[in-house]
């Protein structure tokens, strides 16, 4: 059984039929892509790690009801990126992924600095890319010039 | 006078600012380096000197007008990362290209790699204090050059792919030029083993040196030809056959140790590999129209989102981007693979002396505009 059958297998054990959605055909460029209750999302990447994945990037939209956090992962065998969705409320904390996989710390500083998310536990909460001083987040959509700033349901509905 | 230095002079771990003018950095990467004596107890990478804010330019502008960003992240690869968005925009909008704008594509990305390569080559020897490869490097390097500003007009930055095809046709003389260009890079691979691959300094300065372990890279998400100097064949043309990499006939060089050797031996060799897949696609290319022109003009995605990954010339690039249905990203977001090539760095640095940490920055090939973006 290939790795990412079992981890799809894994993920649906864990997270439910429900949050686990399989395109075989690669549409969206991910293989698995799953939705997580940010209290279970440490168990989930720690899934990952065990299995054999790196995690590819991190990032986080923003929308006018909620933040959301989307974790890219992979592995080396052909076709199994996946993909784990986090909600986090504005204003709200979202747990650190840097004990799971080391790669999070810095990709968790740059989510941190650019969307005003915090990641609780974080071992070094500095910015990354922006000045050290810096008290804006430039890639909120309240930040400069945006085209548009919709709610969640505007493009996932 | 001799008594005073019977006890060491500094008895404690100071700090070293290296760059962000070094000449080593490549760039402007400024580390501090915590030493004890002259080996390195902490290095601490301090990067966004070059931050330009590429994603938020990517979410008020259309994805026409983002083009030209393309290339200007990593600018040694720049018509790799500007086809790679084509082609992830290209996916999600559903466009169609003509056959032969694959293969000029195709042609066009892996003439950028080797021309990466290349400099990558003549800059770390340079590094380690050999000035003639350098020459030689960039010798060959100007080729490219030319042939690529022939077909794109540009030397560096190229927007050479469009949504559909490519901007301009190519002629017999660009086959020409090509052709005769990967014939002059074979005959030079002789000149560079001779050069550097068997000069002894060289090899003591990089065997043994900066080894990042199988582990080590995953934990930090390294690729390219770093991840695969480590023994694993990953090359998202091979994992994840994009454009019509499925259709030539390439081999992955790996290594075996993950040390600066190794990274060194699988970027020269993949240069070999480079030229074989330009030669198979010159030989296949069909005729016929370049350039879907209707398309270009109206990139209007459906709703959705897309992760699109490829191989650049340091390792992974993907575009992540999401579409609300109008004509300009939600979320445009980049990943870069020197972000977790350099990241390796604070552990792979740890217990090393500052000359080899010189090589070891060097034989990674970070280019940092391309993690600031």
């Amino acid at each position: 059984m290939a790795t990412r059958d079992v981890m799809a297998e894994k993920l649906r054990s864990v997270l439910g039929d429900n949050a686990v959605c399989v395109d075989d055909k690669y549409g969206a460029g991910v293989f698995v892509a799953a939705t997580a209750p940010a209290a279970r999302l440490l168990e989930v990447l720690g899934l990952f790690k065990e299995t054999g994945f790196y995690l590819e990037t991190m990032t986080a939209l923003d929308f006018q009801d909620t933040q959301e956090i989307v974790y890219h992962l992979n592995c080396y065998e052909p076709l199994s990126r996946m993909s784990v969705r986090v909600l986090v409320e504005h204003g709200a904390a979202a747990p650190t992924a840097s004990g799971v996989f080391t790669a999070a710390n810095w990709l968790e500083r740059e989510v941190r600095e650019f969307h005003g998310i915090q990641f609780d536990g974080h071992p070094d909460p500095r910015n990354l890319l922006l000045p050290e001083d810096a008290d804006y987040h430039p890639l909120k959509k309240d930040f400069g010039k945006v085209h548009a700033y919709r709610t969640r349901e505007e493009i996932y509905g | 006078m001799a008594e005073q230095f019977k006890e060491p002079v500094v008895d404690r771990v100071y700090t070293l600012n290296l760059g962000p003018q070094h000449p080593s950095t490549h760039g402007v990467l400024r580390v501090l380096l915590d030493l004890d004596g002259e080996f390195i107890v902490k290095a601490d990478p301090v990067i966004g000197y070059g931050h330009r804010g590429h994603e938020k330019m990517g979410e008020n502008r259309t994805y026409k007008q983002f083009l030209p960003n393309a290339s200007r992240m990593d600018y040694l690869s720049g018509l790799l990362y500007n086809h790679g968005f084509v082609l992830a925009v290209e996916k999600l909008a559903g466009i169609e290209v003509p056959e032969r704008a694959r293969y000029i594509r195709t042609v066009c990305a892996e003439l950028n790699r080797i021309s990466s390569h290349l400099l990558w080559f003549g800059t770390y020897v340079m590094d380690l204090g050999g000035f003639t490869p350098f020459l030689y490097a960039f010798d060959d390097r100007e080729n490219i050059l030319d042939i690529l500003d022939r077909v794109s007009g540009s030397r560096l930055t190229y927007s050479y792919c469009r949504f559909g095809g490519v901007c301009n046709d190519v002629d017999a003389q660009f086959v020409d030029m090509t052709r005769a260009f990967v014939k002059r890079l074979r005959s030079r691979f002789p000149d560079y083993d001779n050069l550097v691959t068997k000069n002894v300094i060289f090899i003591h300065r990089t065997r043994g040196v900066g080894v990042i372990t199988a582990e080590q890279a995953r934990e930090f998400g390294v690729t390219g030809p770093n991840l695969r100097a480590c023994g694993i064949p990953y090359d998202m043309r091979r994992i994840e056959p994009y454009e019509i990499y499925d259709r030539f006939d390439f081999e992955v060089p790996i290594g075996s140790n993950g040390d600066a050797l190794d990274r060194y031996h699988v970027r020269l060799q993949e240069m070999e590999q480079s030229c074989r897949i330009i030669e198979q696609a010159l030989d296949k290319m069909p005729g016929g129209p370049f350039w879907n022109e209707a398309a270009a003009f109206k990139v209007r995605p459906p709703k959705g989102e897309i992760y699109f990954g490829f191989e650049s010339a340091r390792g992974q690039t993907g575009y992540y981007l999401v579409s609300d249905g109008s004509q300009c990203p939600y979320r445009c977001h980049i990943r870069v693979p020197s972000y977790g090539n350099l990241h390796v760095l604070t552990e792979v640095l740890r217990g090393t002396m500052v000359a080899d940490a010189i090589s070891i920055l060097g034989s990674i090939d970070v280019v940092i505009p391309e993690i600031d973006r």
